[in-house]
């Protein structure tokens, strides 16, 4: 294990001299300040306004959904980005012949930080929600959340091969987040269209309470990480 | 130190490498030899696990390269043809990370002064020139002291005297009984360096013996001579066994003739030309 933890370490070393990511790091925590005071101040404000009895108030599990993810999107950006440095400057190539190896390799720099991750926006989630939490499915909506980042980190990588793509492909890999808005606003079965994203399910967890849904969560998930793993393995080698 | 038997592997449907069979013996350098995209990388990934879904079999170090475990890489060192360096830290630094990665473990400032960089030790990367990177490179294969070191193009894109020093440096690490695995196009470097050398043309080995073996079995050495011939100058050529045979050039000789005499012997590049077809550079 201790080849793991020292490349955990250089990676870590790393986000710490980069003040970008950093600052990315960083920011789930400013987000949580701004979600767990700046939007019942903006509901009183627009409800003030408008004379209505609730507005945004709806919609307060979705942002503690957004902020449930948003965590482990964040780090897992960084991530993204410390590999791309990496395989800029060959290191990547170069880990996977040494006693860390190619999964270890993956390991230090993507399951690592979802970890880590998890830990925060459970944290997070805990101190800043807008809306009760029963414990385990705080604990379901931040492991799958973590799993998700996961994904999102291998499609930034394994379709980038630089940090300026891989900035941008990070933002088209927003859409992967569609998922969350589609149990909240779409009541047909239409919404099945987007059984695929993993994000539909973890939404789906959360507003209907129906804990089969982590199935199709994980499965989804999974099926997603086979996929985007064996294309970025090819660029390892 | 280095079984392959049979060994097959394609990226696509088509194969890419096709029946290769060498063995490799404790200290000795020995070469992959061939233009570029011939199959030398390829052959140098599946050597060190980095490729594994081959048919045959591949053993390094005793152990089959498919199924090898961790702990199989602390006993190879790779040098990679292009840098693999953090360029924001500095050599100490980097050398410090990787040599934390191995039980086992080389004395860094003594690395360092072997190549000449002691005193740039505490230096950022990336303000190396290319000669420093592929120093402080080679010697990040050096810092567990490895059995087998593999070396993708050591010399390429060195200038004459940092090319003397790299070449210098894996004579030593022969004297130290290390195993090499040379792969280079540099026919020069295969005929000093290397022990025996392997030819290798899409995907197969077309030949592997000694470069001196490989010289003497193809191509005779040859005498070129000029003389002037009614106000003329004229040149002509002969096998080296030949010499005492050929009756012109003794004329020449006794007579004091002769405007120069030339012998050479045919290149590891022309052996390679003449045997695959195909030029090296």
């Amino acid at each position: 294990m201790t080849p793991l933890f020292r490349s955990f370490a250089m990676f870590i070393r790393q986000i710490s001299r980069d003040s970008m990511l950093y600052a990315v790091c960083i920011a789930p925590l400013f987000a949580a300040l701004f979600f767990r005071f700046g939007i019942p101040y903006l509901e009183a404000r627009l409800c003030g306004y408008f004379n209505l009895p609730a507005i945004l108030a709806e919609y307060y599990l979705l942002f503690d959904l957004f902020l449930a993810i948003l965590t482990p999107f964040l780090f897992c950006f960084a991530s993204s980005m410390v590999i791309l440095t990496e395989t800029d400057e060959n290191m990547s190539g170069y880990l996977a012949v040494t006693p860390v190896g190619k999964k270890g390799y993956l390991v230090s720099r993507l399951v690592f930080p979802a970890l880590i991750s998890l830990f925060a926006s459970v944290i997070l989630l805990s101190l800043f929600s807008l809306t009760l939490w029963p414990l385990p499915l705080m604990l379901a909506v931040c492991f799958l959340a973590s799993l998700f980042s996961i994904l999102v980190s291998l499609l930034v990588v394994s379709f980038s091969h630089n940090r300026v793509e891989g900035m941008a492909v990070s933002k088209i890999s927003g859409i992967m987040m569609f998922g969350l808005l589609v149990p909240f606003f779409i009541f047909s079965d239409i919404q099945y269209l987007f059984s695929v994203l993993p994000s539909f399910w973890i939404a789906k967890l959360c507003y209907d309470r129906d804990y089969l849904s982590i199935l199709p969560a994980l499965l989804t998930s999974f099926l997603w990480i086979g996929i985007l793993y064996r294309r970025f393995e090819k660029k390892l080698t | 130190m280095i079984s392959v038997k049979n060994l097959q592997f394609s990226y696509t449907k088509a194969a890419f490498i096709e029946d290769v069979s060498f063995e490799v013996t404790p200290g000795e350098i020995f070469g992959f030899l061939g233009p570029s995209g011939a199959g030398k990388s390829t052959l140098q990934k599946i050597l060190t696990g980095l490729l594994t879904d081959y048919s045959g079999n591949v053993t390094v170090n005793g152990e089959e390269a498919k199924t090898r475990k961790n702990s199989f890489y602390e006993n190879i060192g790779v040098d990679f043809e292009f840098p693999s360096l953090y360029e924001k830290l500095t050599a100490y630094e980097n050398l410090k990370f990787f040599a934390s990665l191995y039980k086992k473990q080389r004395d860094i400032p003594t690395l360092l002064t072997s190549v000449g960089l002691i005193n740039d030790a505490d230096k950022k990367v990336s303000d190396y020139s290319k000669g420093m990177k592929s120093r402080l490179n080679f010697i990040k294969a050096l810092l567990h002291d490895p059995a087998l070191l593999f070396l993708d193009e050591p010399t390429s894109g060195l200038d004459p005297s940092n090319s003397r020093v790299m070449k210098d440096l894996i004579l030593s690490e022969k004297k130290a009984g290390k195993t090499i695995i040379l792969t280079t196009h540099n026919m020069f470097d295969a005929t000093e360096l290397c022990d025996r050398v392997a030819f290798i043309v899409d995907g197969k080995i077309r030949a592997l013996d000694t470069p001196h073996h490989l010289i003497m079995s193809k191509g005779a050495s040859k005498i070129v001579y000029t003389y002037i011939e009614n106000g003329k100058e004229c040149s002509a050529e002969i096998s080296m066994s030949q010499t005492s045979g050929d009756k012109h050039l003794m004329q020449l000789i006794q007579n004091n003739q002769l405007l120069s005499i030339h012998s050479g012997e045919p290149t590891l590049n022309d052996i390679f030309v003449e045997l695959t077809g195909r030029q090296l550079q």
